[in-house]
């Protein structure tokens, strides 16, 4: 019996995900485990495997298709399948030409739409847990969905609070009011597009609209959720880096990693974290999610945007094993070949612009994580000691905190932990 | 003392009654056709019987076993180009018709059954029992059998339902100028039902070649005539319309033959309708294997009376006292139907799986695709492929101003010119200048022969169209002077004319126009208020064309003639004598079946309207100041509708009204807000608003009437309450 392929559901909440390559060929048996085909989400290349041996019988998705989760994207079995059973079952799909294409839902057909709501039951469920139901019309749904929009953050104008389009709408203003003040690459995130209005435009040639990439897409929209969902606050400290330079520079002969400053911040935010655990958290809006292990991401600037692969036991590892397994995030990274799994997790994020020279800035807490370091660059200043100056090697740092779960004391206590650890690096490597 | 007069009725009425010398003197061939019928039809019938017995006919069997030579008597003398239709209790006539279509020299009972006897029997068996490969596709079953080729145009399960339509048929006879007929059988039971009624006054009036044939039973269902009606000698009935008149005995075939060839001289001869009432008797009860003394309505005696009289032995015992035939060739004829029959029975069915020894049950292969269920609800409109559809921009004529109705009267002339099929019908279209608003201005005195004033009688006059549509000869336009009449032609209009396509299998044409008039706001009162396009959309079959404009209506009544489908153009009186742009000296436009008009456009709210309240709508839109997008939608139907400019719309917009003047209870919209919601739910904004009029009809008294329906008042309240939320 042929049977139907579908597109997993790589990340959790992802509705759609494009085919990015066949990896087997039609009519080409494979053994079970080999990846047949590579889905690409909007943040990660994920490898899926066979389940067992077979053969691809018929494609129903093509490379470089966008196909909603749930959707055939192709047809498996014996390699001398009956092709009458073949078209049988992909007659009994009754896919419109074209049909598994995402893009415009005005174009879905009410069975599609149906179709994809019910493969998406069991995950649409995790995201809810803002208690009661939120009214809300069906057009404003469907936009606050289109802008990662949290309703539980919208206020509802229409009878009985209920969310109308007009709210979404001045909800997603605000936050790119908001986002457009906040400065640095990683806030860079432009709002989602408006819905096209139809009007004259002047129409002028010095300009050049880019479309959005998916992947520039999906930061947008995480990061208006967050400024918008999370209230941030921030809090601003200077530490004096030459000692841990020092330390730097000795580890630099360690056998084959490299260490670099920003290795030794991020080990000394999982030790801050084990020494204040009230910072490693997660808002899960109706609980606050206490990790055990400092899982931390580190933002990478790629060519085709950021991405935050997150290193997972920092606390458990040496600088050593930190430093080569952060390398080769990086690295993957830049190739785009990270993993969905490796791209969820985590509690706090390591941002450093200080290669760009960059003394200070705040950054955008990466949701679902309690808080995001933004890291400056180290400059030799002159720095007073006791009365006397001194010329120090000194490094602005900047926490934004989510303050649903977290305090001000309780983050300024784990930063004043953070400073102490930075200017006294061994204990980094306690 | 005042003195009486005796006064004699204008139309005679006898009792034909034969006689011995009669039966000599019929040929040898007649009597074997009628044995060789008769055999057919009763072993036919006595086989159907069987198989309900055996539960193997869903619905009802209505056999006529003992009716049998009223049927053979009076079709056997057809031509193939005399149309029939009856009842519920047709197999006979069906058959009767059938097999003198096939061989209209008689079939021989000593010869084997000729082959394309069997075929049609078998096709009809088909149908009765449900078949795909029955004459209708198995959806007509035993009380819609309809094989148009053999003139057989189609019985009817509505007692009396058939009858205008057959008046259309013997219509197009005559005006096509031949001297075809058209007969329509009933039973006594109908002959107290208004549609008979009035088409025996609407055929003698127009002076139709219609043969009313009465079959007298005595009973309808278990109610004994002498309890429904004084007067039970039902041919009686004639003479007071004016219609020659005859009671026959109709267990006689020869009798009713006699008959038939004098009533059939009349009726070619240009003579006007004709009415036979011949006595019968069914052995069984209305339906079913029993006899009706089971149901204790009659007596076992007055059965086995009857059975005396039987038409097959009458033919029998003649044939073999004038030595045509021996007893034993007659013998050998019944049991070669019988064969026949048997062998019919097991092209259809086969053992039940697991059943007990001889049950049996239908081949799987023979029922019809349950995937065809909606299929020919409504034609595809192929008919209309090669037209050249037009809207108002895509003239390159001249612009004038026309009034409403000037643009009615003369896209009526020119179609009626151009096409000598157009017929026009409705009561006072012929006068006052072009009927009651003049929309039919001039067109009695260019076209005197198609431009017919009706009796009052909704019913048989659109029963008529009916037929006429259905016979396909000619392109009928009825008017309705109110659209409220249309209760009064209900089973015409939504038991008939709309589910006749599908009803026969989804192939016929019903190429009917029904111009129907909105009269709202002219203080005629609660009986002639309505708007009819609530109802209309709810019948299958019909579609519902509402023009807003001169210029929409020229291109949509052009293309509700060409369309083969049953079309209702909705005329709004506040419409009449408004004015607008159409194409100078152009009445041969055609608007696209199912393209509404995008009057305003706006991106606030959508507003869905039709008729005379889209120009209400536009006003209380420029009243509100509000940015509304109004839709005219031209096309009401299920079928028609213009998904694509209302999604469209609905997706810009968001938020949706749909305004109507007419009462709630009959109204429009519900069905589309349903749709809407269903089809564009994500796009919704709120939920679907809907202006209607009230629960109660329009009143007489200015005020009321004016509280009762909506227009630009009611729609600007809403318009700004939909603003405010
Ligand atoms: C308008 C209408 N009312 C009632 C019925 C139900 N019905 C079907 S047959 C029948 C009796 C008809 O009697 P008659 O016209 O004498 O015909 P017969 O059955 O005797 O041939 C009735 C009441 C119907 N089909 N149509
Ligand atoms: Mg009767």
């Amino acid at each position: 019996m042929p049977e139907i392929l579908r597109m997993p559901e790589v990340a959790a909440n992802t509705t759609e995900a494009v085919v990015s390559s066949w990896n087997v060929s039609l009519n080409t048996p494979y053994a079970a485990g080999e990846t047949i085909v590579t889905v690409e989400t909007e943040k990660a290349a994920v490898d899926i495997e066979a389940e067992a041996e077979g053969t691809l019988l018929r494609l129903l998705a093509e490379e470089g298709q966008t196909v909603a989760v749930g959707s055939p994207i192709a047809v498996w079995g014996h390699p001398d399948e009956n092709q009458d059973a073949v078209d049988a079952l992909v007659a009994a799909l009754d896919l419109p030409a074209g049909s598994t294409v995402g893009g415009d839902a005005g174009n879905e057909s009410p069975a599609e739409v149906a179709a994809a709501g019910a493969a998406h039951d069991g995950a649409g469920t995790a995201s809810s847990g803002h208690g009661g139901r939120i009214f809300a019309s069906p057009i404003a749904r469907k936009l606050a969905a289109e802008a990662g929009l949290d309703l539980a953050a919208v206020v509802g104008t229409g009878p009985n609070h209920s969310i109308r389009r007009r709210d979404v709408e001045a909800a997603l203003a605000v936050s790119r009011a908001a986002g457009a003040s906040d400065s640095g690459p990683d806030t860079g995130a432009s709002p989602p597009p408006a819905r096209q209005e139809t009007g004259p435009v002047a129409v002028r040639a010095d300009f050049e609209d880019v479309p959005l990439s998916r992947m520039r897409q999906a930061i947008a929209r995480r990061l208006v959720d967050s400024k918008h969902s999370a209230p941030h606050f921030y809090l601003r400290a200077t530490v004096r880096v030459d000692r841990l330079l020092d330390v730097r520079r000795e580890l630099g002969g360690d056998a084959g990693a490299a260490v670099t400053i920003n290795d030794l911040i991020v080990r000394a935010v999982a030790v801050a974290h084990s020494r204040v655990p009230g910072l490693n958290v997660r808002w899960n809006g109706d609980s606050v999610r206490q990790y055990r292990h400092a899982d931390i991401a580190i933002a990478v600037a790629t060519e085709h945007g950021l991405v935050t692969p997150v290193v997972c036991g920092v606390d458990t590892m040496s600088i050593g094993q930190l430093a080569r397994r952060t390398r080769e995030l990086i690295q993957r990274a830049h190739n785009r070949r990270l993993r969905q799994e490796e791209l969820e997790g985590g509690s706090i994020t390591v941002t450093n612009l200080g290669m760009f020279g960059i003394e200070e800035f705040a950054a955008i807490i990466n949701p679902p994580h309690a808080a995001i370091l933004a890291v400056g660059a180290a400059s030799q200043q002159p720095h007073v000691v006791d009365g006397e100056l001194q010329v120090a090697t000194i490094m602005r740092l900047c926490l934004s905190v989510d303050h649903r779960p977290v305090d001000g004391a309780t983050a300024a206590e784990w930063m004043r932990e953070l400073t102490g650890i930075l200017e006294h690096p061994v204990r980094i490597l306690a | 003392m005042p003195i009486h007069r005796a006064i004699e009725p204008g139309a005679a009425w006898t009792e034909l009654v034969v006689t011995d010398a009669d039966w000599d003197a019929a040929s040898a061939e007649l009597l074997t056709a009628m044995l060789s019928q008769l055999v057919l039809i009763r072993t036919f019938e006595e086989f159907v019987l069987d198989l309900a017995a055996k539960g193997l006919i869903h619905g009802p069997a209505h056999s006529s076993i003992g009716q049998e030579g009223g049927a053979v008597g009076s079709c056997i003398s057809l031509t193939s180009r005399d149309t029939v239709n009856g009842s519920h209790r047709g197999h006979h006539q069906f058959l009767a018709k059938v097999l003198t279509h096939l061989h209209p020299d008689g079939i021989d009972p000593a010869k084997p059954v000729p082959e394309d006897v069997r075929e049609a029997l078998l096709r009809t068996l088909r149908e009765i029992c449900g078949l795909a490969r029955g004459f209708s596709r198995g959806r007509g079953g035993s009380m819609h059998l309809r094989w148009d080729e053999a003139g057989a145009i189609g019985t009817n399960a509505i007692v009396g339902g058939g009858v205008p339509l057959a008046a259309g048929s013997a219509w197009a006879h005559k005006h096509a100028g031949t001297d075809a007929v058209a007969v329509s059988y009933f039973g006594d039971g109908a002959m107290n039902i208004g549609s008979v009624l009035e088409t025996f006054n609407l055929a003698a009036a127009w002076s139709l070649p219609l043969c009313f044939f009465v079959e007298n039973n005595q009973y309808a269902v278990s109610t004994h005539i002498a309890e429904v009606t004084a007067e039970t000698r039902l041919s009686g009935r004639g003479p007071g319309f004016g219609i020659r008149s005859w009671k026959v005995d109709g267990m006689d075939p020869l009798a009713v033959h006699l008959v038939l060839q004098e009533a059939l001289e009349h009726l070619r001869a240009g003579r006007g309708p004709v009415l036979v009432e011949a006595e019968v008797y069914r052995y069984f009860h209305q339906n079913g294997p029993f006899p009706g003394s089971a149901f204790r309505y009659r007596t076992k005696e007055e059965e086995r009376q009857w059975r005396q009289r039987d038409p097959l032995d009458t033919v029998a015992r003649h044939l073999v006292r004038r030595g045509i035939l021996a007893q034993e060739d007659i013998a050998g004829c019944i049991q070669q139907a019988k064969e026949l029959m048997a062998e019919l029975g097991e092209v259809i069915l086969e053992p039940k799986p697991d059943g007990k020894p001889n049950e049996k049950r239908i081949k799987p292969q023979e029922w019809p695709d349950a995937g065809i269920v909606d299929e020919g609800v409504r034609g595809d409109l192929s008919e209309l492929a090669e037209l050249p559809f037009t809207d108002l921009g895509d003239h390159a004529g001249e612009l004038v101003e026309s009034s409403f109705i000037g643009a009615i009267a003369g896209v009526l002339a020119r179609r009626m010119e151009t096409d000598p099929r157009v017929v026009v019908m409705g009561e006072d279209v012929h006068r006052l200048n072009g009927g009651t608003n003049g929309a039919t201005r001039g067109l009695s005195e260019r076209f005197p022969e198609r431009v017919l004033g009706t009796p009052i009688s909704e019913n048989a006059f659109a029963g008529l169209g009916g037929g006429l549509a259905m016979d396909g000869r000619f392109r009928p336009i009825v008017e309705f002077m109110y659209a409220d009449f249309m209760w009064v032609a209900a089973d015409q209009l939504f038991n008939q004319i709309g589910k006749a396509r599908h009803m026969f299998g989804g192939t016929g044409t019903v190429p009917l126009v029904l111009r129907s008039k909105v009269a709202m706001g002219t203080g005629y009162g609660s009986q002639h208020s309505m708007d009819p396009a609530g109802i209309f959309a709810t019948a299958p079959g019909w579609r519902i064309v509402a023009p807003s404009t001169p210029y929409d209506y020229i291109g949509l009544m052009n293309t509700a003639l060409a369309c083969d489908d049953p079309v209702v153009v909705l005329e709004h009186v506040d419409l009449y004598q408004s004015r607008g742009p159409t194409i100078a000296d152009d009445y041969d436009h055609y608007l696209p079946v199912g393209k509404a008009a995008v009057r305003r456009r706006g991106s606030a709210i959508t507003v869905i309207t039709y008729l005379a309240m889209t120009q209400y709508v536009l006003a209380a839109v420029e009243d509100v100041g509000i940015d509304a997008e109004v839709i005219d939608l031209r096309w009401l139907d299920r079928a028609s509708l213009d998904w694509d400019t209302i999604a469209a719309s609905v997706q810009k917009c968001n938020t949706v009204l749909i305004a109507e003047q007419g009462t709630q209870g009959t109204s429009y919209g519900g069905w589309l807000a349903d749709e809407i919601q269903r089809r564009l739910f994500d796009w919704l904004d709120a939920p679907i608003e809907r202006v209607t009029g009230g629960e109660a009809s329009p009143s007489i008294s200015k005020v009321l009437e004016r509280a009762a329906f909506a227009g630009t008042e009611e729609v600007a309240a809403k318009l700004r309450q939909m603003a405010e939320v």
